[in-house]
């Protein structure tokens, strides 16, 4: 066997990215696809819908990638690229979303009562679901520091960088986040 | 949020001074209803961490693909390719004579202005403006319908749909006058979407971007 071929570093493939090629930017596309089809998932809550959110943030990202910095974390600029993404989905979808957060709502009530009985146990995978739609239920505001927090694992100066506003108010909705989802979760948490 | 809740919650966030760690512990202590909340957050923030990351289906990257060659190709080049790319065309018995009256009416004119070229030109033909084919181009997968609005169609989508090609990209070539135009996708008839492409964007006062397309002549 030869050398073999190594993976080219994500340096070098900015370089070709900013010479505007496609294959390059592509290789990035690949390794982030999972990253920020997972965050937009997360804000808005339907699987394509996240992928055409996640599509239109690489095709941002490649058309300002002269803008990039290259002091900044890449991920970190495609993440803040991926939530205003999602802000303008949020914004665009919003007139529709009474009605769905109404039915959510409706349906977490049923779910609570139905799951509340003392001889059942939730499963991992049931909880993930849970926690997952109970994210969905949150203000977006806080979902998306919740999300960057504590499912995406980023510390808050990274926060900071993706948001755009300051630590001590990225905090405090990481903390009612915790708590309105602790409150949902509550009911169903006892079963445990 | 009262003071033990946040102590709790700053806990969580490894942000208490040792003193502050101090009254929580005692706090703690004393409170099994502050016992329980600190499990429930942890709870919480142990089980986000183990949410799965979503793998993107198997089309999506391929598609992404496409759409950033798409994106580097020039505009010339497109419209190059455009008229180069082979097509089927689908007919009907009827579009087709209606096709065989217009090409009758023009053979008659044609052959109206070869008889009166003798006569002496009543008054110079009205100069045509030149116009430049654009390709719009909008990858949807999902989408049942898309259609393009703006200034040169009166902002009306019904006026300019675009059609389905292969996987899932929409498109339609229209012909502009040279000048720069506001436009935005309609998606389902009902979604209003800016141009992925589009090299410039404006706000249109309604929280959305316009795509601004700067039409001109090859030099």
């Amino acid at each position: 066997m030869g050398a073999g071929r190594t993976a080219p570093d994500e340096h070098d493939l900015l370089a070709r990215s900013l010479r505007r090629d496609p294959d390059a930017f592509g290789q990035l596309v690949e390794r982030y696809a999972s990253s920020i089809v997972s965050l937009a998932y997360r804000m808005v809550g339907e699987r394509a819908d996240a992928e055409d959110v996640a599509q239109e943030t690489f095709l941002a990202a490649f058309k300002a990638l002269p803008t990039f910095r290259a002091d900044a974390r890449f991920s970190t600029w495609l993440y803040r690229i991926a939530m205003n993404k999602c802000k303008d989905w949020l914004r665009t979808h919003r007139a529709g979303q009474g009605a769905a957060e109404s039915e959510a709502e409706a349906a977490w009530a049923e779910l609570a009562v139905d799951q509340a009985t003392p001889e059942r146990t939730l499963t991992q995978r049931q909880i993930a679901d849970h926690l997952e739609r109970a994210i969905q239920k949150l203000p977006p505001l806080y979902r998306e520091a919740f999300v960057l927090k504590h499912v995406e694992g980023l510390d808050y100066e990274e926060m900071e960088q993706i948001i755009g506003v300051n630590r001590d108010t990225l905090k405090m909705r990481v903390y009612k986040a915790r708590t309105q989802l602790c409150r949902m979760l509550g009911a169903l948490q006892e079963t445990r | 949020m009262d003071e033990a809740e946040l102590l709790l919650q700053r806990f969580v966030d490894n942000d208490l001074t040792p003193d502050e760690r101090i009254r929580l512990l005692t706090a703690l202590d004393q409170d099994a209803t502050l016992r329980r909340r600190l499990l429930e957050i942890e709870r919480l923030v142990s089980e986000a961490g183990r949410l799965p990351r979503l793998a993107p289906s198997s089309r999506f990257v391929a598609q992404v693909r496409a759409c950033l060659r798409e994106t580097n190709a020039t505009r010339w080049s497109r419209i190059k390719n455009w008229f180069l790319t082979p097509r089927v065309l689908h007919w009907s018995p009827a579009g087709a004579l209606a096709i065989a009256v217009i090409a009758l009416a023009v053979m008659s004119g044609v052959s109206r202005i070869a008889i009166d070229r003798s006569a002496p030109p009543a008054a110079p033909p009205a100069a045509t403006e030149p116009t430049v084919l654009v390709r719009l181009v909008l990858l949807k997968p999902q989408a049942r319908s898309v259609a393009v609005a703006g200034d040169f169609n009166g902002w009306n989508p019904e006026r300019t749909p675009l059609s389905r090609v292969d996987g899932g990209v929409w498109a339609a070539t229209i012909p502009l006058k040279p000048g720069r135009y506001h436009y935005m996708y309609v998606v389902d008839g009902t979604q209003w979407v800016t141009d992925p492409f589009a090299h410039e964007e404006s706000l249109d006062g309604f929280g959305s971007s316009n795509a601004v397309l700067d039409v001109e002549l090859p030099l």
